[in-house]
C-alpha cells in the first residue's frame, strides 16, 4: 500500500502500485510462501518459543492481579475476616452473592452464617473485592472452574473460607492500597507476604519467556 | 483491634505503602464540595454554546432554544420535524449521529424525542428534541435522512413511540411475540416472553427496482445466512434473495444478542454500569470503558489525574488495534487466507496480556473507574507496551507482504459493497468504513479527548468506500496508532495517583479505610448511595474501534443514572448493509460483512 499526505493531519492510503510481473498470480503466491516458510523454519529452530500453550499440559500464567475464583480469608484465631456487613453483595453488578448474618454469642460480632456466590452469575469484576472493608474477599489465580451441574456453580462458605495465614501474596485481584509494589506486575501491596507460588497453580509454569509480564 | 489487624501491621511496617497512600490522601477531611442531587449540571463553555445555539435558531421558525445544554438544544414541535431536519440538512448538518428517546411518565407529554445532527464542514452538533404524548406520532425523518431508519424502529421498539410513514415500523431489538416497550419506565422487566416458532416473522426481502423486470433463467430463491453461521462473526441473520448468483434483495434481522444495556443501566448504580460497558464492543471493551467513564466525569465536572488519563490513551490505543486485528484476521479468514489469522492474532494475545496485567482480566478489563482507573499500572507497564510496540509492525508488515499484491485477494475485494460518501454519510457511518469513502472524520481529531491533539498522527482516508478500501484504512490506522503509543511510551506515564482524590467518587485507599472512620464511613456511603451526579444530561463521543462511540446520559440527581443511551456505531453501518450488497454475489457479501467489522454485542447493546 501506499500512503500519500493529502492535507494537515489526514493521509491518503491507496493500493499497492503493480507491475506487470506481480498482476500475474503465480509470483505474488509465491512471494506469500516466502514469508510463511520464513516463519515455519523459524519456529522449527525455536520450539521452545512457540506461542503456543499445549493446554492443560502447560498453562498460561496470569498476572498477580487475575481475577479468578474468590477465596474468603481467616483471621489468626481461625474465624472468618467477613463480618456480614454485605458491601460485596450490594457492589455486585450481578447480583451473584448472597449472605445471611449471624451474632457470635460470645463476642457479639456478627459473622456469615451463609456466604454464597453463584459462580455462573459472577462476571469477576472485582467489584468485591474492592467493597470489601474488612480485607476479607480475595479473588484468586484460579480459573479452571468448570462444572457439571448447575447446582454446582453455587459455592458456599465451605469452598470459599481459607485456613489462616494461607499465603495471599501471589494471589490475584487484592484491595488496592494506592501504590504498586516493587517487583512489578503484581497489584495490590502482597501485605509483607513472602512471594509464592499461587496454591491453585500447583503446575509448572508455562512458557514463562513467552508470557511472563505482558 | 482484631479487624484488619494484619493489614494495620503490614501498612506500618511497609514504609512505601506508608508513605504514599498517605502522602497522597492526606489525614484530614475532603474538604472540596459535596455533591447533592440537587444541583442542575451546567456544562462547560455553556455560554459560547447558548451564543451559537442563538445563531443557529433563525434558521428555521419551529426551532425554539433550549439554553443550559452541553452542546445546541431546541425543542421542535413535531410536526416540524421532518420541515427543521430538511433545512438543517441544507445547511451543513447532513449526518444523522443519532435518534433515541427519553420516557418521563408522569409528564403529559411523556417521551423526549432526541435527534443529534452533525456538521462535518463546520464540525457541529446540534440536538433536536420532540415532546410527544402517548398517542402521538411523529412523522418520520427517513425521507430525509437513511440512517433514521433503524433509529426510528428501534425508538418504536423500546418507547413505541409511532412514526408515520416510516416503510418498515416494526419491532428491530425485541422479538414479534414480545408485548410492550421496555425502555418505557412503567414497563415490568420481570416479564418474560417466548417466542414460538409460528410467531417468527417471515422475512422476504423486496427486490431491488434495479432487478425487478431483469429476465434470467435463474430461479430465484430465497436463501438465510445466519444467526449462527460462522461466515456472520456473531448473530446477525440476513435474508437474501438470489437471482442466480446475484443478490436481488437483501433484508437484515438483529436482537440475537439484546442484553437490555439501556435498562439494566437504569436499574445499577454509575459504577456498576462499567462492566455492563465492557460488554458492548467486546473487541474494544476497553474503549467502552474510556467512553463511559469520561461521560460520567463530565456530568460531574471532574477530570481523571493526568496518570490515569495517559494509561487509558496507551490502553485505548492498544485496543484500537487489537480491534482492527479481529477485523481484519477473520475477514481474511472468510476469504481463504487463513495464515494471516494466526499472525495478526498473536499479537493480540500479546495486547491481552498487557491489559490483563494492569487489571486481571483479558477480554472484559472493567478497568476505568469513574475519575480514574481501578488500580495503578504494573511498574513494569512501560516496557511492557514498548515491547508490543516494537513487536507489532512486524506482523503487520507480513500480512502486508502475504497479501497487498496478491491478485486472489484484490480480485475478492477490490470493488467489491462500494458505498458513496454522500450515502455513508446519509447513513451516519463513523470510523474506519467512513473513512474508507474518503472522509476524513475521526473523534480523536474533530473532538479530542485524553489528549489526543498533542499528538502527531494523521487520520487514513482511502477512495472507493470498498471492501479494498476498508481494509487499508484499518491496516494504516493501526501503524497511526502505533505511532501515538510511541510518542506516549517516550513521554513517559506522569506522576501521581490514578483516580481523584474525592470521596464522593472514589473508593478511599484501602489501608484509610482500616484505619480511620472517616474513610470507612465514606467507603459504606459511596457504595451503599453510590455516585450522584448533579441532574442533567450530557453527551460524550470517543472513537471506538469501529467508529463514534458516544454515550448520552440523564441524571436525576439519584445513584442510578435515568436513562444511558449509547450510540454503537455498528447499528448505523449494518443499517446500510443491503444498500451495499445488492447486485454483488454471496462469497463477496460475507467479504464485506467482514469487512465492516460488525460487532453483535454492540449491534444488538
Amino acid at each position: 500500500m501506499q500512503v500519500t499526505k493529502v492535507s494537515p493531519g489526514v493521509v491518503k492510503v491507496t493500493g499497492a502500485h503493480m507491475g506487470v510481473l506481480e498482476r500475474l498470480y503465480i509470483p505474488q503466491v509465491l512471494a506469500g510462501m516466502v514469508v510463511t516458510m520464513k516463519h515455519l523454519v523459524k519456529n522449527l529452530f525455536n520450539l521452545k518459543k512457540l506461542p503456543t500453550i499445549s493446554y492443560p499440559e502447560e498453562k498460561r500464567v496470569y498476572s498477580e492481579r487475575f481475577r479468578g475464583r474468590h477465596i474468603l480469608t481467616s483471621r489468626e484465631d481461625g474465624t472468618t475476616r467477613c463480618v456480614a456487613c454485605y458491601m460485596c453483595s450490594t457492589a455486585c453488578p450481578a447480583e451473584c452473592i448472597t449472605i445471611e448474618a449471624g451474632e457470635d454469642e460470645r463476642t457479639r460480632e456478627k459473622f456469615p452464617v451463609r456466604y454464597d456466590i453463584d459462580l455462573l452469575r459472577c462476571i469477576f469484576c472485582g467489584y468485591c473485592v474492592d467493597a470489601c472493608p474488612e480485607d476479607a474477599i480475595y479473588m484468586t489465580r484460579d480459573y479452571e472452574m468448570a462444572i457439571d451441574s448447575r447446582a454446582r456453580s453455587v459455592v458456599g462458605l465451605r469452598d470459599l473460607v481459607v485456613p489462616p495465614n494461607f499465603p495471599v501474596a501471589p494471589m490475584g485481584w487484592r484491595p488496592y492500597y494506592g501504590s504498586v509494589d516493587k517487583k512489578g506486575t503484581a497489584g495490590g501491596t502482597g501485605l509483607g507476604q513472602a512471594r509464592r507460588d499461587a496454591p491453585f497453580d500447583d503446575d509448572a509454569p508455562a512458557n514463562p519467556d513467552v508470557y511472563a509480564g505482558a | 483491634m482484631r479487624r484488619g489487624f494484619r493489614a494495620v501491621v503490614a501498612a506500618r511496617n511497609d514504609t512505601s505503602i506508608a508513605m504514599s497512600t498517605l502522602t497522597k490522601f492526606s489525614a484530614t477531611p475532603f474538604t472540596g464540595p459535596a455533591p447533592t442531587n440537587r444541583d442542575p449540571f451546567i456544562p462547560a463553555g455553556v455560554e459560547a454554546i447558548d451564543a451559537r445555539a442563538a445563531e443557529i435558531a433563525p434558521s428555521h421558525p419551529a426551532l425554539q432554544r433550549e439554553s443550559g445544554q452541553d452542546m445546541a438544544t431546541f425543542d421542535v414541535p413535531p410536526e416540524a420535524i421532518v420541515d427543521v431536519l430538511r433545512t438543517l440538512k441544507a445547511n451543513g448538518y447532513t449526518m444523522p449521529l443519532d435518534l433515541w428517546a427519553v420516557d418521563y411518565p408522569h409528564r403529559d407529554k411523556r417521551f423526549d424525542v432526541l435527534y443529534q445532527l452533525y456538521s462535518l464542514k463546520s464540525n457541529e452538533r446540534v440536538r433536536l428534541k420532540v415532546r410527544v404524548g402517548e398517542e402521538e406520532a411523529i412523522p418520520t425523518g427517513t425521507g430525509v435522512f437513511k440512517g433514521l431508519d433503524w433509529y426510528e424502529r428501534e425508538t418504536f421498539d423500546m418507547f413505541g413511540v409511532r412514526f408515520d410513514g416510516h416503510p418498515n415500523l416494526r419491532r428491530i431489538l425485541c422479538h414479534e411475540a414480545f408485548q410492550g416497550h421496555a425502555l418505557r419506565k412503567d414497563y415490568d422487566p420481570a416479564q418474560r416472553w417466548v417466542l414460538t416458532e409460528k410467531d417468527v416473522a417471515r422475512i422476504i426481502p423486496k427486490i431491488d427496482p434495479r432487478f425487478e423486470d431483469v429476465d434470467t433463467d435463474f430461479e430465484r430463491v430465497t436463501l438465510n445466512l445466519g444467526p449462527s453461521h460462522p461466515a456472520t462473526h456473531g448473530t446477525l441473520r440476513i435474508v437474501v434473495t438470489l437471482d442466480g448468483e446475484t443478490i436481488i434483495g437483501a433484508d437484515q434481522e438483529i436482537g440475537y444478542l439484546h442484553r437490555c444495556f439501556e435498562k439494566m443501566s437504569e436499574t445499577h448504580t454509575y459504577q456498576q454500569v462499567m462492566p455492563y460497558t465492557d460488554r458492548l464492543n467486546y473487541c474494544s471493551a476497553f474503549i467502552n470503558n474510556v467512553g463511559y467513564s469520561l461521560t460520567v466525569e463530565k456530568l460531574l465536572g471532574i477530570t481523571a489525574p493526568p496518570r490515569a488519563q495517559h494509561i487509558r490513551l496507551i490502553l485505548s490505543e492498544f485496543m484500537r488495534i487489537a480491534d482492527h486485528l479481529v477485523c481484519l484476521g477473520t475477514n481474511l479468514v472468510d476469504m481463504g487466507a487463513l495464515t494471516n489469522f494466526w499472525y495478526l492474532f498473536q499479537p493480540r494475545e500479546e495486547i491481552y496480556g498487557l491489559i490483563e496485567a494492569c487489571c486481571g482480566a483479558r477480554l472484559l478489563p472493567s478497568y476505568c473507574r469513574i475519575g480514574g482507573l481501578a488500580v495503578d499500572a504494573p511498574s513494569d507497564f512501560l516496557q511492557n507496551a514498548q515491547r508490543l510496540v516494537n513487536m507489532l509492525p512486524k506482523y503487520i508488515d507480513d500480512v502486508e507482504k502475504l497479501i497487498d499484491k496478491n491478485k486472489i485477494f484484490l480480485d475478492r475485494v477490490v470493488g467489491i459493497a462500494p458505498i458513496s460518501a454522500e450515502a455513508a454519510i446519509d447513513y451516519g457511518f463513523t470510523g474506519p468504513c467512513l473513512r474508507a469513502c474518503g472522509v476524513a472524520y475521526d473523534v480523536r481529531k474533530a473532538s479530542p479527548y485524553l489528549g489526543y491533539e498533542t499528538y502527531d498522527w494523521q487520520v487514513p482516508i482511502a477512495d472507493g468506500g470498498d471492501t479494498f478500501a476498508r481494509y487499508l484504512v484499518r491496516m494504516e490506522e493501526m501503524r497511526q496508532s502505533l505511532k501515538i503509543l510511541q510518542q506516549a511510551i517516550n513521554r513517559g506515564l506522569p506522576d501521581g495517583p490514578v483516580i481523584v482524590d474525592n470521596p464522593y467518587v472514589a473508593l478511599p485507599p484501602k489501608a484509610k479505610v482500616y484505619n480511620e472512620m472517616e474513610s470507612l464511613i465514606y467507603h459504606f456511603k459511596l457504595i451503599m448511595h453510590g455516585i450522584q451526579p448533579p441532574v442533567g444530561e450530557t453527551y460524550f463521543p470517543v472513537e471506538g474501534g469501529n467508529g463514534e462511540l458516544g454515550f448520552h446520559i440523564v441524571s436525576d440527581g439519584t445513584k442510578n443514572p435515568y436513562r444511558v443511551r449509547c450510540r454503537p456505531p455498528c447499528f448505523q453501518i449494518y443499517s446500510a448493509f443491503p444498500d451495499m450488497i445488492i447486485g454483488q454475489t454471496i462469497p463477496d457479501a460475507i467479504a464485506a460483512l467482514g469487512s465492516l467489522n460488525i460487532i453483535a454485542g454492540e449491534l444488538d447493546h
